[in-house]
């Protein structure tokens, strides 16, 4: 039977009882009896109709569902009267259950979120390791030349695939549109187990070199800039300013995560999504480079039933092989790691999450404590009407049913309030996932997040109602009725109860104040850090030469030095330069520079960050020079160089570095000048070792322009799209910022982690407050008559003052303790979070414990004073 | 409360059998509603069987559900008023007869441990 018919059953139940009943009836009164009589003899009969009733309803088997309804009617009666108590540990609850939901789903989308492709768990990245380098790449890309061999000779390996990813202009006329582009290799798609929608996938001959103009739009690219044509394919379309024929469409369902963002090293520049794939055509020479081109994102797909250990020790076995067969001038020691795929996309990731995901909990934690203590003493209140129900026979499992069910309503109510504020802020959280895994569309709160809602509100059910309905299972009625008292006495137990959970409360506050400021501190160190260079009234963008009209280094450098011409010469530029790479864009190209009679290996030379700049752009960013000069426009053409003071202090120790030769490739280069050791690839550590080379001498497709102005930069942005587009319309300029919030943005991640720590930690601060507040009030009216008496023995007002006071802050301090030996107990799960700051800084300690004596002070100011000010002959003279 | 339920609660369930049985012979005379059946199996025991109305109508509730009655609301022939009438399956009819042939050995089985020797002359 369903549950909406029992109304009409019971209706129809109703009449059936009523009917007989009245037959009853009249049978008796033709037997003689009175009206009277015959309806009291009928009632005898019948009995209790409303138990047959029940009897009946219990035979329809949804007696338990109507008993839960009936506690939940219970439970609302109860909490309505008493609204100012349901509704904070409503609230109290719904915004830790929220905010609990809230971060989960962030950390189930980033960590435990089945990735979109087939057996995910089978996916796994690939990235080399060249011993002689690991100081400044611990791991590296992949070499097509080894991954070739590797195809050759794996046995555990489904298949593999390498691949790079661009931003390329797409269109020839006007200004293009950027889109990513992946080249890979045709073995990709039986990596991701994926097949065109429309038309067909790569084949081995479209990765050779003359072969390779074709192209595989996504669904989202073909539907929007192609409004879903379905006769797209074997139309031509220019991608980079080459004409590409396209050969396929992707199915809607395919999302791949953008590896660009991978290899970019600490940058939180925001990618597109990637919108087309193309074969990559390795030429006979790449594939020849035995160590020079460690390029390329490994990807692959294990058998199945294989391991990654496996994987990784066949790997490993393969590239000692093809160490043993390199050549001596590029002898190097290489290894290889295997990683899941989900594990390389989470990075770095998990730690701050996982700590957010702790700060969280700890906040729930703290709510529950409160709602429990504030049960407590409503449960002490309730104790005569439990004593009343176990009197008349309630069993010890009714008790504690009564006990549980305001909880359970409670739960339920912040659960359900929970999940709004939950779908209400997980939206805005996606631009916090990390950049690599923001590639499944929009983050919205899902049954994954529904569920682990659902759980907390038990959890916090048992959590909070435990201690109340222990305590009334084992009310005495006896007892309770007895004492004539109206203000019943809590158990010493009880009040025991209360104080270890003030005290609980303390210590995951102060954890979490302690926490917040370190993290807090970190960051304002970061930002206070000296990084070298300055960001005032600098604005920066970003250029993508198309690679057909701009194929060699003479043509780019000609461009950029005409947009640079036009750019100084306009009123409000002080300063404008060209930078192969952006500060905080990542580490750049890595090279070896061969000092003058160095005859080792190549591979076993120091290996430098390589930048190509023009010559402003040292003044342009403030980098200040420590010796010799920057090179001028004069110096076109000339193999001119400027080292960072690390690497002349590692190239020609002792020596002076001015004047000095190396050679980069069998290109020579002389050193003019030194540049100061800065922080322009990551805030957090000091640059590696890096060389500027004049733009002349190469630059890459994709570059940085650097302006500083005499004016508010932000202003300048649309004059620098327009003088970028005087010199060529067909130029796309992705990205214009100013380089302060570049500086900002580097460092978006660990402010959003700061900001939602400090507001977890300031909820648990006043909720601890709260808690403090509440028990030492409680138990100041339950110790009216005691301070009544104490006054009228001559106690002075102070020492009750302190009395109480002390009686407040007890548990505090206790909790303050642990909650401190707990936060350096997981100290080495933070340090690597922090910036310049030790876990265990004394000063931050004492501030967290500051903090909380400050907060549970005040909570004890109002009681204690409430508890001076009693007036003994009143105190004594009531009851 | 719980300590007077329990001992009431075994009552009932020992009279559940065979009260089933009682209800299913009574209808097959024909359909009949709840006070008709209780006050025929009073009658016909000589009032030795109190029918009680708490039992009686959980246990034709119960075996409606189990589907060996069915009901219908009918106006009363001698009445003008609508009664519920209870009417035998056939599946209802099968399981008198089952319950029949266990009542009877049960009833014999406790005969001869009562009455030892009667029946075997």
């Amino acid at each position: 039977m369903r549950w909406w018919q029992i109304r009409k059953r019971d209706a129809d139940l109703e009449r059936e009882l009523q009917s007989d009943l009245e037959l009853e009836e009249e049978e008796q009164r033709a037997n003689g009896l009175s009206a009277e009589e015959a309806r009291h003899a009928t009632r005898r009969a019948f009995g209790n109709t409303t138990l047959i009733r029940e009897h009946i309803h219990e035979t329809w088997g949804w007696a338990p569902v109507e008993r839960l309804l009936q506690d939940a009617r219970y439970a609302m009666r109860q909490l309505w009267r008493s609204p100012g108590f349901s509704i904070v540990a409503m609230l109290t609850l719904a915004l830790g259950i929220g905010a609990t939901t809230a971060i989960f789903t962030l950390v189930y989308d980033v960590m435990l979120r089945p990735l979109p492709f087939a057996q995910p768990d089978r996916l796994v990245t690939i990235k080399e390791k060249v011993a002689e380098w690991s100081n400044l790449y611990p791991t590296l890309p992949v070499s097509a030349n080894h991954f070739t061999f590797w195809q050759q000779h794996n046995r555990t390996f489904h298949s593999m695939a390498i691949m790079q990813q661009y931003s390329v202009p797409l269109g020839a006329s006007g200004r293009p549109l950027q889109v990513e582009a992946l080249w890979a290799t045709p073995g990709i798609f039986s990596v991701l187990q994926i097949e065109p929608e429309l038309g067909r996938k790569f084949t081995v001959d479209e990765a050779q070199q003359g072969h390779e103009h074709v192209a595989i739009l996504t669904y989202d690219l073909w539907y929007q800039q192609f409004a879903g044509d379905p006769g797209i394919l074997g139309k031509i379309i220019s991608l980079n300013g080459f004409p590409y024929s396209i050969i396929g469409v992707m199915p809607q369902s395919f999302r791949m995560p953008s590896i660009q963002t991978m290899a970019t090293i600490g940058s939180t520049h925001r990618e597109l999504p990637i919108g087309v794939l193309v074969p990559l055509a390795l030429s006979k020479e790449r594939l020849a480079e035995e160590m020079g081109d460690l390029n390329y994102f490994g990807l692959a797909r294990l058998k199945a039933g294989t391991s990654i250990a496996a994987a990784n020790a066949e790997l490993n076995a393969l590239q000692h092989t093809i160490a043993a067969n390199l050549p001596a001038d590029v002898k190097a020691t290489l290894s290889a790691e295997v990683t899941p795929f989900q594990e390389t996309l989470v990075g770095n990731n998990r730690k701050p999450l996982m700590i957010l995901l702790g700060a969280v909990v700890g906040l729930l934690l703290v709510g529950c404590v409160n709602v429990a203590n504030l049960l407590l003493s409503r449960a002490v209140s309730q104790k005569r009407q439990m004593a009343v129900a176990a009197a008349l026979g309630a069993s010890r499992a009714e008790l504690v049913r009564m006990a549980i069910r305001e909880t359970a309503v409670l739960a339920v109510l912040g659960g359900g309030l929970g999940v709004l504020l939950a779908a209400a802020i997980v939206p805005g959280m996606q631009r916090y996932l990390p950049p690599a895994l923001d590639f499944r569309g929009p983050l919205h709160l899902d049954w994954a997040g529904v569920g682990c809602a659902l759980l907390l509100a038990v959890l916090a059910t048992l959590a909070a109602g435990a201690a109340p309905a222990f305590m009334v299972s084992r009310t005495a009625p006896q007892e309770v009725l007895h004492s004539g008292s109206r203000l019943t006495s809590e158990s010493p137990r009880s009040l025991q109860a209360r104080r270890v959970l003030v005290a609980i409360e303390a210590a995951v506050s102060v954890a979490l104040v302690l926490m917040t400021g370190l993290l807090t501190a970190s960051l304002v160190k970061l930002m206070a850090v000296d990084r070298g260079f300055t960001t005032e009234r600098t604005i920066t963008a970003t250029v993508d030469l198309p690679s057909e009209s701009y194929h060699d280094d003479q043509k780019r450098a000609a461009f950029y030095r005409e947009v640079l011409e036009r750019m100084n010469s306009l009123p409000g530029v002080e300063h404008a330069a060209f930078t192969s790479i952006l500060p905080l864009m990542g580490d750049g190209w890595g090279d070896m520079a061969r000092v003058t009679g160095d005859n080792r290996p190549f591979t076993q030379l120091p290996l430098e960050s390589f930048r190509s700049v023009s010559p402003q752009y040292f003044s342009a960013i403030g980098l200040r020079l420590a010796a010799g000069k920057a090179f001028s426009e004069g110096d076109w053409g000339k193999n001119l160089a400027l080292v960072s003071q690390k690497t002349a202090k590692s190239l020609w120790p002792g020596k002076d570095p001015l004047g000095q030769q190396f050679s980069r490739g069998n290109q020579p280069f002389t050193v003019m000048g030194v540049v100061v050791d800065a922080r322009t690839v990551s805030l957090a550590k000091p640059d590696p070792m890096l060389i500027y080379v004049p733009y002349w001498y190469r630059v890459e497709p994709m570059a940085g322009l650097v302006v500083r102005t005499h004016q508010d930069p932000s202003e300048m942005a649309d004059v620098i799209r327009q003088t970028i587009w005087s010199v060529d319309r067909g130029v796309p300029v992705p990205t214009v910022r100013t380089l302060g919030g570049m500086v900002e943005d580097s460092v978006a991640n660990q402010r959003f982690e700061m900001d939602l720590l400090l507001l977890f930690a300031v909820s648990a601060l006043f909720l601890a407050g709260l808690g403090v507040y509440g028990v030492l009030t409680y138990s100041v009216t339950q110790r009216y008559r005691e301070m009544g008496l104490r006054l009228a023995l001559g106690a002075q007002r102070a020492n009750v003052y302190w009395l109480v006071l002390r009686d407040g802050l007890l548990p505090v301090a206790i909790g303050a303790i642990v909650g401190i030996a707990v936060a350096f107990g997981s100290a080495r799960v933070v340090s690597s979070l922090l910036f310049e700051v030790s876990p265990y800084d004394p000063v931050l300690s004492a501030g967290a414990v500051g903090v909380l004596l400050a907060i549970g002070t005040t909570a004890c100011l109002l009681p204690a004073r409430r508890a001076a000010a009693v007036e003994p002959m009143q105190a004594l003279r009531t009851e | 409360m719980s300590s007077i339920k329990e001992p009431a609660q075994q009552r009932a369930s020992v009279l559940q059998g065979t009260l089933d049985m009682l209800i299913l012979r009574t209808l097959l005379y024909g359909p009949a509603h709840g006070h008709q059946i209780g006050k025929h199996i009073q009658r016909t025991t000589n009032d030795f069987l109190q029918m009680q109305h708490g039992s009686l109508y959980p246990a034709l509730h119960r075996l409606e559900r189990r589907g060996w009655v069915t009901s219908k609301w009918e106006t009363a022939p001698d009445r003008n008023r609508e009664f519920k009438y209870y009417q035998l399956t056939d599946k209802g009819r099968k399981q008198l007869a089952v319950e029949e042939s266990q009542w009877k050995q049960m009833a014999e089985a406790v005969a001869r441990v009562m009455w030892p020797g009667t029946e075997e002359s």
